[in-house]
């Protein structure tokens, strides 16, 4: 029989020693900081890709410039205003905060000057001039509007730096808005009648939920589920490499012994892989702190400057996270736990660590055709695979409504592993902890099984 | 029948086609100090593991007190294995502390203890200290200290002086010897047999597997001695050569040993000195235990 103020003891020491180190609290702060950061600065930046830019023209159309300015000019005030517009319909932020951030945004943060240049009688000697002042940096960038605009529909764009995507796109839609509506007044259309017949249809996705509620889903419903399914493989992995040190390092410091002519080797063991684990959810814990703290009033504002909804996670999908994450630990920490005690070093245990870390990538391949297809037998198959199903069940649990039924099975199948991995891996950390010299090969292993 | 505090019942073990311990029996007498001796690879540290439970006998009982042992009566045993170690990333205190409570005292006691352990060993003011600041007999002294901390009636310690300075040697072996006063019975596997005639009062001999010698160190050299008789003073060696009870002469340095026949009286031997003249002193050899010791491996070779 296992005795539990043993196995509370190395819990205890286990834990401690982990929590109280400088890499845990790093790694507790700076994740949360990168996920925010991840999810922030594209936002971001993307509001950000302002500036004031000067752009000189040689219009050899002779009308055009004007039409492109006052465009131009409209373009950028609806940006602005429709992001304020945005957070109130999202409701990521209540009325009163959408107002103040949408003060924030309402500024335009991209200007653009259009510069006309005299055009001249020699257009060449006008471009060349006119690319020397760019050149000079009189200007950001040189707009020629050739007098086969018109017809060819090509204009150009000169600068030193051409990768200032946000201006340029913001040039190119007033240009090509000026040119549409150019054409169609030609051709005896109204530019406002057709603009409101060809407006484009905007399609809402909602997600069904288990009570027939839908959610409104704009895709960040994957970003997230894919975030959390990172998670699970990286923590896995990390924590279950902790084991492995952990084990490696009980034997090289040969302090093994001292422990297991008290505490039974199987006890160890499994403490070991508790004490752990509860490091792993301690973090989890924190992390959640920290990001219901980040994403707070100020930083969710920094989100809806970007048009990105934070969406709400189910409840359920929590609970299944930290089961699944728990669960994984448990079979992962356990194989990782067998191979510290077989081996010697770390370079030893490289070989079989891999195959172990193969099951836990082998997901993240898997994961476009579940995806596509998250019904399909295969997919329901595969995601019940004990190996694979902290990641994919959780996965396709955030893409369909799986059946309650193949949720417990799951669990039930991963716990029925976890027992059976601690049971054949009991054997090995039996023999192996005492074992030092040779690296034992794959038979070795089989056979310190059949004899322990 | 003595009073046996640990009771070793024929007990086996084999890995694979090796046999590491076959068939051995010895009990440990309560309130001696045992030594475990034998060559490298005699199986001294399989033995001391199977009585841990480290290793499990493939036959053979261990008893303590009469009891055998089981998980929970194996921590009534203070244990220190030959390769020991400690978590380098612990403090000196909390480890004492950990180590106490995995042998079930509650953490107050186990602090108490250690802190009181650590000051008579000088190492009280680094009981904040990470284990890897410390020097190596520094370590080793925790490392002792955590097999202590229970206050065990039975000390089992596989080679404890490999590796130790000779200042700590003395240190441990006062210890030892205090703890021996003390009424602890104290077990220790060792090859370094000078130390073994300075603490030990029994031995077992192992020797492939088997054991060969087996009781109190005094009985088992007088045994050994023979009959042997150590001679000093102004003596000719010739002369004593050729008394009738005299099988042999060796000279020891500046003295002679005399072998008679086994049956030989010694008084016949003083008389025929004492008639010669020059005879200073005439005492019974007491070979040395390495002496004893190779001798034991060699005749149980020449057997095999």
């Amino acid at each position: 029989m296992v005795s539990l103020p043993r196995i509370a003891a190395v819990i205890r020491r286990e834990y401690l020693e982990r929590v109280k180190t400088k890499a845990f609290w790093i790694s507790t702060l700076l994740v949360p900081i990168f996920l925010g950061a991840v999810m922030i600065i594209p936002a971001w930046l993307a509001a950000r890709g302002g500036g004031t830019f000067s752009v000189a023209v040689l219009d050899f159309t002779g009308r055009f410039t004007e039409p492109i300015r006052t465009e131009l000019d409209d373009l950028l005030e609806t940006s602005a205003s429709t992001a304020t517009e945005e957070l109130e319909e999202t409701g990521v932020v209540p009325g009163e905060q959408a107002e103040a951030v949408g003060e924030m945004v309402s500024e335009p943060l991209l200007k653009l000057e259009l510069v006309p240049l005299e055009v001249g009688a020699d257009p060449e000697a006008a471009r060349n001039r006119a690319k020397q002042s760019v050149h000079n940096g009189d200007y950001d960038g040189l707009l020629v509007l050739p007098a086969t605009l018109p017809d060819e529909g090509q204009a150009e764009y000169v600068s030193p730096n051409v990768s200032t995507f946000q201006m340029l796109s913001v040039l190119e839609r007033s240009v090509n808005n000026v040119m549409v509506a150019s054409r169609l007044t030609a051709a005896g259309l109204d530019p406002d009648r057709v603009g409101e017949l060809t407006r484009r249809v905007d399609l809402k996705t909602f997600k069904l939920g288990a009570k027939g509620q839908e959610t409104h889903d704009q895709g960040q419903g994957f970003l997230i589920s894919y975030v959390f399914m990172m998670i699970i493989y990286m923590t896995v992995l990390m924590y279950g490499i902790y084991v492995m040190r952990g084990v490696l390092e009980e034997k090289s410091s040969h302090i093994v012994e001292v422990i297991i002519s008290t505490v039974k080797p199987f006890e160890l063991m499994l403490g070991k892989i508790l004490g752990i684990g509860a490091v792993g959810l301690t973090q989890f814990l924190l992390w959640s702190l920290l990001m219901i703290a980040i994403t707070a009033p100020g930083a969710a504002a920094a989100v809806g400057m970007g048009g990105l909804e934070l969406p709400a996670v189910p409840a359920i999908q929590i609970i299944f996270f930290v089961v699944y994450f728990a669960l994984g630990f448990l079979l992962y920490g356990t194989l990782y736990a067998g191979i510290g005690a077989a081996f010697d070093t770390e370079q030893e245990a490289q070989n079989f660590q891999g195959v172990v870390t193969m099951f836990l990538v082998v997901p993240l391949v898997l994961m476009m055709y579940i995806l596509n297809q998250p019904d399909a037998p295969l997919s329901v198959a595969l995601s019940l695979f004990p190996f694979f199903t902290p990641m994919l069940m959780f996965l396709r649990m955030t893409l369909t409504q799986v059946p309650a039924y193949q949720l417990v099975a799951s669990v039930v199948l991963m716990c029925a592993t976890i027992v059976a991995a601690a049971w054949i891996v009991g054997k090995i950390y039996r023999v192996g902890i005492l074992m030092h010299g040779s690296k034992p090969k794959f038979k070795d292993l089989l056979r310190w099984i059949r004899e322990a | 029948m003595t009073d046996a505090i640990l009771d070793i019942d024929h007990i086996s073990k084999r890995f694979g086609d090796v046999t590491a311990v076959d068939d051995l029996s010895f009990s440990v007498p309560r309130g001696s100090v045992f030594g475990l001796l034998g060559p490298n690879g005699a199986g001294k540290s399989t033995t001391i593991r199977m009585i841990m439970r480290i290793i499990m006998a493939d036959s053979g009982r261990v008893l303590l007190d009469g009891e055998p042992v089981d998980d929970d009566r194996r921590r009534l045993i203070g244990y220190l294995p030959e390769e020991r170690g400690l978590y380098k990333k612990m403090k000196v205190l909390e480890h004492l502390v950990f180590l106490g409570t995995i042998r079930g005292l509650p953490p107050g006691e186990a602090k108490k203890r250690s802190q009181a352990w650590l000051e008579s060993f000088e190492l009280g003011d680094w009981a904040t200290h990470k284990v890897e600041d410390l020097s190596k007999g520094m370590q080793q002294k925790v490392q002792l200290i955590g097999a202590l901390i229970h206050r065990p009636q039975l000390l089992i310690l596989d080679e404890p002086f490999s590796g130790l300075d000779p200042l700590n040697t003395r240190v441990f072996k006062d210890l030892l010897l205090k703890m021996a006063a003390e009424g602890v019975t104290i077990v220790l596997s060792t090859h370094v047999l000078p130390q073994v005639d300075e603490l030990c009062t029994h031995i077992c001999l192992i020797n492939r597997a088997r054991a060969i010698i087996n009781g109190r160190l005094n009985d088992i050299r007088a045994e050994y001695g023979g009959n042997v008789w150590r001679l000093s003073g102004e003596l000719d060696r010739e002369a004593i050569a050729a008394l009738p009870a005299v099988t042999d002469v060796q000279p020891l340095g500046d003295e002679l040993l005399a072998e008679l026949a086994p049956d030989a009286s010694s008084r016949e031997l003083m008389a025929a000195l004492a008639a010669q003249g020059g005879l200073e002193s005439f005492t019974r050899f007491v070979p040395e235990l390495e002496n004893i010791f190779i001798r034991a491996v060699e005749e149980d070779r020449a057997n095999g």
